[in-house]
């Protein structure tokens, strides 16, 4: 590693300023964890670091209101855990969050990095796809919002400008509705998943009347999946219904394989998740 | 976790007491030394460019880039090495591995040059400017191939001259055998053709590594009138030695000094980067510092890979009359202790059995990959990982309890093990009997409904003998205020070894444990020892501690009757002392020696009457909860017994047992190097994953029998790998229990197991 610039600006505009839209080897900063990987494996090489650890506190806080969550991109992944806001506007991130790494990687990576890294095997994604969530992005031109799930465009991949900066997070509140993450490793436990399976469901005893689908870590980036919703759309859940949605959930899906595991083990994986999932969304065990 | 040990056993004596390490304070508030964070005035750094490809000519290396950055001192190739040490190569069986690649690549991520610099940051960049070109050749990675191939890994074989039996190899050329070993015992052919069952299985296991916490680091300060090494190794006497003979010069000029270790697990055994310290010291005339990154671990020593051929025949009443066991280790690039580990372990291959008709063959291969060696159980947990799953399958087969097969068979005290010694302090059925109680294997188990889960138990057992013949010295010294220093090779790298031979100095000279000082290991003051590796400290180091304790008291005896003492007389030593010279003055010098007998096994049959001074015995029991719609094994309770003799510190051997159970959980269970075209694809520990708390079996149980072993000092041997050995069978047992699929290699990952249910559904799942 040879000695890189750090910049430490003290807000997010000064930040955007400090990007370069044209420079690989210009990047933003944010708890570092994801970053030090590459850094470590040769595969990233920086002239110029941009940290937003100084920049406006707001970015690092988590504030409730009606319509739900708004969490800073600068917020830790520790603070998500600990919220009582999020654990009673959106408790299946609460829930997420336990066995989302481990509790030194949490106390300093945040929302945002979770967030921009576009690496499918992130644990956060799918659940605040699943939820709904918004990001609010701020460049030169200014800010602009987007639906988390246009966010991702492939493998570590996103739409974000290399001098676009994820500012805020906003989480609609659960209310009634019913979530899941099922992560599931194939190494240890604490391993990044081998796939990830969130669901948020509008259901009414065991009628589900909409749902909200997302598949990830085995697949090239966190992916709704659609038809495996309309399966389940208005349905009463049972077994076969359950079997139907995994089918209909791995037609849609881009499959990876890895060290964590096959193609073919990945889509079985997926079938059969996908209804466990939506079972541990209706009994309340979710994550 | 529930546990047989007695903290309290027998207060007042010193042996037999759960004293807490000696070190631990020091360790635990971070003031204990290590050598990765050790930093020497004036010293530098250097960072290694290693190869891409697994098997090549180098055509050339090009350095010119990296001299010119800033801040680099020197970049170092073979040619640079030569001009220091003219015969560049060492290792302890073959001296078969160059300090820098010459000429040759042999394996991605050998070290092919150095860079030096004052900034390791600087000689980290400078790595990335160096480029090297090579004419690539055929490679070969499997270990079965090896042996039947034109591709060879070495040009010529160069045996180190230490050892016997690897001889008749000097020379050799067109061969990847680095050694072949045979045991013969009764007529294998006749005895199977003969038999009423035969059995034949074909058993792998996988590529896997230590990972110290600690990464290999060494400092060498080369001097004219001498060198000093700060050095993370097992093995310090023989580090000294095979410095000197690298340098042509007496031992006693050159200085291993050994703080401790952040764990080894037989890593840092032998020469690692020693060597290459050394010629880089010499060149740049300063102490020169190599430390890893845990990167780069994956390509210095793991464990061996595996393919086992057993065949057993059985009799009509279930006896195993007859056993061929043709083992192939697969040992990388360069031997390292490959060929003991092929022989050594190889004796023990046809397991903890009474069988009449034995035939062994054990091969240690070269192959296009990172160097293979000793891994806390010295090959043998790859032998139990065939034998045990092989006794399991036999015993379905003929319908018979798994259990009870095993009892039926198991070779107790005073019969003759395969090599002909006769079993003593080899206490199977008290180890067997103890697992299966805390298993209580005698009532009803619960297999799991219709549902997805299925549950299933499994059982496994094993032996292993010590390596033989090895010697160990100690010395205690005892000053004239009375307080005792001892003076031993053996690193204490984790494993509680300095405690545990303080207690027993205390245990003689009667004083408290905590009194004892162990000196740090530093070969210009503590004497010869072959090495902390296969269990074999407690027992050796042991012995020559015994008596470097008892001659100290023999002395301070005499002292007491020369100055007019009564005999029994228990004046204080301080006493003595001042009686003796007038003052706080002299000292008591007590030494003491260990080798044990030993009769070298008849050349092509292996027998011996005596090939081993103590066997170490283990069984586990295993029970799971497979889902068999995923693959996913649950373990929800783990036993592990042992004999581990008299246990001198019983809190050291209850986490030696657990420690060694867990690390070979995750080699059961998931670890895996990944290999593609000899690439390592997940070098790092972002993708390797070791077990963590949350794998931990959901009931966790350490236990050990009591049982003195006869020659043991106090009763005791060595605990340090013994509760390896049967953990991988045991849980593949189980999962044949509960879902009907046996596994036939290791890792038993989820994958592997969904892929083995679907099989034996007739639907087997794509290749990937
Ligand atoms: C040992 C280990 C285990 C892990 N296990 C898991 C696991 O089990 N599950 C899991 O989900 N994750 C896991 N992680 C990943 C961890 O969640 C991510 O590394 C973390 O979320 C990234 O956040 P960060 O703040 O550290 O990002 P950084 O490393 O600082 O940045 C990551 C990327 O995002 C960019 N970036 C950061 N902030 C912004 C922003 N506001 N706007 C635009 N771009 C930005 C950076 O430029 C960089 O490209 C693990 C990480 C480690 C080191």
């Amino acid at each position: 590693m040879i000695p890189f610039e750090l910049a430490e600006p003290t807000s997010l505009a000064a930040a955007v300023k400090l990007l370069d839209p044209d420079d690989e080897t210009v990047r933003p900063i944010a708890g570092g964890t994801a970053l030090m990987l590459m850094m470590k494996a040769g595969v990233f090489r920086p002239q110029k670091l941009v940290s937003l650890r100084k920049i406006e506190a707001k970015y690092s806080g988590i504030a409730a209101s009606g319509d739900g969550l708004r969490i800073g991109a600068m917020t830790t992944l520790n603070a998500v855990e600990r919220s009582a806001d999020v654990k009673k506007h959106a408790p299946v991130v609460t829930r997420t969050m336990r066995t989302l790494s481990n509790v030194r990687v949490r106390n300093v990576a945040t929302v945002g990095g979770a967030l921009a890294h576009g690496d499918p095997h992130m644990d956060l994604p799918p659940v605040l796809m699943a939820l709904g969530a918004t990001l609010t992005i701020v460049g030169p031109k200014g800010e602009r919002k987007l639906p988390l799930e246009e966010l991702f465009t492939g493998y570590y991949e996103t739409v974000l400008d290399k001098n676009e900066l994820i500012s805020e997070v906003h989480v609609p509140s659960q209310g009634a509705k019913k979530g899941a993450y099922m992560k599931v490793t194939t190494g240890s436990a604490d391993d990044w998943p081998a796939l990830g399976v969130a669901v948020v469901l509008d259901a009414d005893g065991g009628a589900i009347k909409s749902a909200r689908v997302v598949g990830s870590a085995a697949t090239t980036k966190a992916t709704r999946l659609k038809a495996a919703e309309t399966v389940l759309n208005g349905k009463t859940v049972d077994d076969k219904l359950l079997k139907a949605a995994g089918d209909a959930a791995i037609e849609e899906s881009e499959f990876i394989a890895d060290v964590r595991g096959s193609m073919p083990y990945k889509r079985e994986l997926m079938r059969v998740y996908v209804g466990r999932a939506v079972r541990a969304a209706m009994q309340g065990t979710g994550a | 976790m529930a546990t047989t040990l007695n903290p309290a056993a027998k207060a007042g004596a010193q042996v037999g007491r759960s004293v807490p390490r000696l070190e631990g304070r020091d360790k635990v508030t971070g003031r204990a030394e290590y050598t990765h964070t050790m930093r020497l005035p004036g010293m530098l750094h250097a960072k290694l460019f290693r190869s891409t490809v697994p098997h090549g000519r180098i055509k050339s290396v090009d350095t010119s880039a990296a001299k010119k950055l800033p801040g680099v001192l020197h970049v170092v190739t073979v040619d640079d090495v030569r001009k220091v040490l003219p015969h560049p190569y060492y290792g302890p069986a073959f001296h078969d591995q160059p300090i820098l690649a010459d000429g040759k690549v042999r394996f991605v991520g050998e070290p092919v040059a150095a860079v030096i610099s004052a900034d390791p940051h600087i000689a980290e960049e400078a790595v990335q400017l160096i480029t090297a070109e090579y004419e690539e050749l055929p490679a070969i990675y499997d270990e079965v191939e090896a042996l039947d191939t034109n591709i060879f890994v070495h040009e010529e074989l160069k045996p180190a001259g230490t050892f016997a039996d690897l001889k008749h190899l000097k020379g050799a050329k067109g061969t990847n055998l680095a050694l072949d070993y045979r045991l013969r015992r009764g007529d294998f052919d006749k005895a199977y053709a003969a038999a009423a069952h035969k059995f034949e299985h074909e058993f792998k296991t996988q590529k896997v590594l230590h990972l110290s916490f600690e990464p290999f680091a060494c400092i060498c300060d080369y001097r004219e009138t001498g060198v000093t090494f700060y050095d993370s190794t097992q093995g310090p006497s023989f580090v000294r030695t095979e410095m000197a003979r690298l340098l042509g010069w007496p031992e006693n000029k050159v200085r291993i000094k050994v703080p401790y270790l952040g764990s080894g697990y037989g890593s840092k055994l032998y020469i690692k980067l020693e060597a290459l310290a050394l010629a880089l010291s010499m060149i740049a005339r300063k102490p020169v510092k190599i430390a890893y990154t845990f990167e780069e671990m994956f390509y210095q020593i793991t464990r061996h890979p595996s393919t086992f051929r057993i065949k057993s025949g059985v009799d009509k009443d279930g006896r195993i009359v007859a056993r061929k066991c043709e083992v192939f280790w697969n040992g990388g690039a360069y031997a390292d202790i490959g060929p003991r580990v092929t022989q050594k372990s190889g004796l023990t291959a046809a397991g903890p059995y009474d069988i009449d008709n034995v035939w062994i063959d054990s091969y240690a291969l070269y192959t296009n990959m990172t160097p293979a060696g000793a891994l806390r159980g010295f090959g043998v947990p790859q032998l139990v990982w065939a034998y045990e799953n092989h006794t399991d399958m036999m015993a379905r087969a003929l319908n018979m309890d798994p259990v009870e097969f095993r009892r039926k068979n198991l070779a107790v005290e005073g019969k003759p093990h395969a090599t002909g010694q006769m079993l003593k302090d080899h206490p199977v059925d008290k180890v067997m009997d103890k697992v299966l109680e805390r298993m209580e294997w005698s009532k009803p188990f619960d297999k799991g409904g219709s549902g997805h889960i299925k549950r299933g138990r499994g059982f496994a057992i094993a032996n292993k003998a010590v390596i033989s013949p090895t010697t160990s010295v100690a010395i205690v010294n005892v000053a004239a205020d009375g307080s005792a220093t001892l003076y031993c090779g053996t690193v204490d790298m984790g494993q509680g070894s300095d405690t545990a031979m303080a207690q027993m100095v205390a245990e003689i000279l009667n004083i408290p444990a905590e009194d004892v000082r162990v000196t740090p290991r530093d070969t210009d003051v503590t004497p010869y020892d072959m090495g902390t590796l296969g269990s074999r400290s407690l027992f050796h180091m042991g012995h020559a501690v015994r008596r470097a304790a008892e001659d100290a008291r023999d002395k301070l005896k005499a002292l007491a009757k020369e100055v007019g003492e009564p005999e029994g007389s228990n004046i204080p030593i301080a006493d003595l002392f001042q009686k003796r010279y007038g003052m706080q003055a002299g000292n008591v010098i007590g030494s003491g020696i260990y080798k044990p007998d030993y009769t070298p096994p008849a050349p092509g049959t292996g027998q011996s009457p005596n090939v081993t001074p103590f066997w170490m015995v283990a069984g586990s029991g295993a029970e799971v909860e497979v889902d068999i719609e995923t693959g996913h094994v649950k373990i929800t309770k783990l036993v592990n017994v042992v004999d581990c003799g008299k246990a001198i510190n019983p809190k050291s051997v209850e986490t030696q047992i657990s420690g060694a159970a867990l690390m070979h959980l995750g080699f059961s269970m998931f670890e895996k190097m990944h290999l593609d075209g000899g690439q390592v694809t997940n070098a790092s520990l972002a993708d390797y994953k070791i077990p963590g708390f949350h794998d931990l079996p959901s009931v966790l149980e350490s236990h050990y029998v009591e049982h003195d072993q006869s020659n043991g000092p106090f009763g005791a041997k060595g605990v340090g790998e013994v509760a390896t050995f049967c953990v991988g069978p045991a849980l593949a047992n189980a999962i044949d229990d509960a879902c009907g699929v046996r596994l036939m290699e290791m890792p038993l990952n989820a994958e592997a197991v969904y892929r083995a249910i679907r099989a034996k559904q007739g639907k087997p799942l794509e290749e990937a």
